[in-house]
């Protein structure tokens, strides 16, 4: 029975040494929030470690008045508490998912909002308007953003108006090269963007494209279609074809049948769609960094971007047009929740 | 006189397989023609072919003597009630009655207030007043079907086509529906197409039936008279042994009070 006795004081000793070794470095280290987390994550298990130890069975466990069946047996009325503790940890486990998300936005709220230009120092300690107001009030924001909305709504209208005709063939028409053109339009989206970044480039450059808005709107709503297509189609596929046919009985002729039924029973779907181009074109960097390079036409993630360069970093202006950026797409995202939920769950035409 | 004819009528689809073979049939003015077989056999092809939502491969398709194999589906003077109803979920009921209406071009198009006047007749005549200004959604499944009736209707077509109209209702709104849908022909005496897998609708409801089966014609007359006199094993298995049946089981639940 020593073998026993040793492996639960062993663990016994450990879990004691976790948790004073924490605690003391706790004491002797920087008292910041994410130090304060460390230490509970090391001693709260080690805690639970030893009251789940030191329970009487284990005790008699290990002095071997228990059998290791009878210790189980003993042991499982623990599986009462099992629920309880389950659902602590899954909570445990969404807080901080929650925190990831979060806390990043509390950061740069703080930085937004601290006079000066430094990243750290305390939280909220002093607030200022400053950097808002700097933003609001420069000239180049402004240019910026309308580059920006030109580009993103240019985006949102091209894309729509190339992929609803294209979602709808693909879903209603067999055609010759059907499921290779669907196919293609999946491997291209299997792509990253860097690869086609400097043959779009040289693409561009001969359009005379480099440096102006329609150039970006091109690239951007060409690079979206592959996905918008996909949603469309997958939306069109479960519009009834039965309701279609009702329409032709009607009297409406095939055009109509898509303006008058397919169309409105699908606003969902292209709310999302172009949700989902005008996000995409919105927060677009790296081809709107390498097309317009000259400064009247920058787009708004490539103007913030340049507020932090070798000569100065105005990181206080940088977080205060960053959350100025975020506002359109938080709005957009209230405003079209109800769309997204109903277009994302697909299917709910019937009947 | 509105009489419909099928003359040599093949469907034949891109993979080669034949729907409907060679189908000769004539369904007189204002006659109740249902198109009867087991799930596969056509007769849903062959409704669809005279509604014109499917080309038809070879022969003739005519309504009232003239050939409409080219015509688009809504310039057959046709009215058609689709097994899922199909009613356009974002409209109101009232749009949805009225939407042919307001489809039709040239001087068969009414006015507003024409169209407001037959949304209201139609309605009456089908007990849908109250419903008019409910979304598809909120009505039962006899309120959708009896809507259904009602789109096609409203244009007083020369024919009206129904495909399985009753399948999706319980049995005891199916059995009022059956009687309504009978007794609405005989008052309005348009020519009628229904397409059924239901032996007993068939022999209730029809004037005249026609039994197909792999795409063929297999025998064309009167209820009874195929009942009697089966021209073959196909008619003869799937009509009377199956009615012959349900008269056997019917007998043998309540056979006990007769005898």
């Amino acid at each position: 029975m020593a073998g026993r006795r040793g492996l639960r004081d062993g663990l016994l000793l450990s879990a004691g040494a976790t948790v004073l070794l924490s605690v003391w470095a706790h004491m002797v280290g920087p008292d910041l929030w994410v130090d304060r987390w460390f230490t509970l994550w090391s001693v709260a298990p080690a805690g639970l470690v030893m009251w789940n130890l030191s329970t009487p069975v284990v005790a008699h466990w290990s002095t071997g008045r228990l059998s290791t069946a009878g210790a189980e047996v003993g042991l499982a009325r623990n599986g009462q508490l099992r629920r309880r503790v389950d659902g602590f940890l899954r909570h445990v486990a969404l807080v901080h998912a929650c925190a990831l998300v979060v806390l990043p936005l509390l950061w740069i709220l703080d930085v937004a909002l601290s006079p000066g230009n430094a990243l750290g120092g305390g939280y909220l300690d002093a607030v200022t308007g400053e950097h808002f107001q700097k933003m609001l009030t420069s000239e180049s924001f402004w240019i910026w953003t309308r580059n920006s909305v030109i580009v993103s709504v240019g985006t949102t209208l091209l894309g729509l108006a190339l992929a609803i005709p294209a979602g709808y063939a693909f879903s209603r028409f067999k055609f010759r090269g059907r499921d290779p053109a669907m196919f293609a339009f999946l491997l291209v989206q299997m792509f990253p963007g860097v690869i086609i970044l400097v043959p779009y480039f040289l693409v561009m450059k001969a359009l005379g494209l480099l440096n102006t808005s329609f150039g970006l709107i091109l690239a951007y709503s060409v690079t979206a279609l592959p996905l918008c297509v996909w949603m469309l189609k997958g939306f069109f596929d479960t519009v009834p074809r039965e309701l279609e046919e009702a329409a032709l009985m009607d009297g409406c002729s095939q055009t109509q049948v898509f303006w008058k039924i397919v169309l409105p029973l699908s606003l969902p779907a292209v709310a999302v769609t172009a949700l989902f181009s005008f996000l995409a074109a919105w927060n677009e960097f790296l081809l709107a960094l390498t097309f317009n390079t000259s400064e009247s036409m920058y787009t708004l993630p490539v103007g913030l971007a340049s507020l932090i360069s070798s000569t100065g970093q105005a990181w206080g202006d940088f977080a205060a047009a960053s959350l100025l950026v975020s506002l359109p797409v938080v709005v957009l995202f209230i405003v079209f929740q109800r769309f997204l939920i109903e277009g994302l769950s697909a299917g709910g035409v019937k009947g | 006189m509105v009489n419909v004819t099928f003359n040599g009528v093949t469907k034949r689809y891109d993979d080669g397989f034949e729907a409907v073979q060679g189908l000769n049939l004539e369904v007189n003015d204002g006659e109740f023609l249902v198109l009867l077989g087991p799930s596969g056999c056509g007769k849903s092809t062959t409704l669809r072919m005279l509604a014109g939502l499917e080309d038809v491969t070879k022969g003739e398709i005519a309504i009232g003597g003239a050939r409409v194999n080219d015509l688009p589906p809504g310039a057959r003077g046709i009215g058609m009630v689709f097994q899922s109803y199909a009613l356009y979920p974002h409209m109101s009921i009232a749009d949805n009655l009225a939407f042919g209406l307001r489809m039709a071009k040239g001087e068969d198009k009414p006015t507003e207030d024409d169209i407001r006047w037959r949304v209201g007749e139609t309605a009456d005549m089908l007990g849908l007043t109250s419903e008019l200004e409910k979304r598809p959604k909120q009505l039962s499944g006899g309120q959708r079907q009896r809507v259904a009736l009602g789109r096609a209707l409203i244009k007083r077509p020369k024919v009206l086509l129904m495909d399985e109209p009753l399948s999706n209702l319980d049995a005891e709104l199916r059995h009022q529906m059956r009687a309504r849908i009978r007794s609405l022909h005989d008052e309005l005496g348009m020519t009628t197409v229904y397409v059924t897998h239901d032996q007993i609708e068939a022999m209730t409801l029809a004037d005249r039936i026609a039994v197909l089966d792999g795409g063929v014609l297999q025998q064309h007359g009167a209820p009874m008279d195929v009942y009697r006199n089966p021209a073959n094993d196909f008619v003869r298995g799937f009509l009377c042994a199956h009615l012959d049946e349900m008269v056997a089981t019917a007998n043998g639940l309540f056979g006990g009070d007769e005898e």
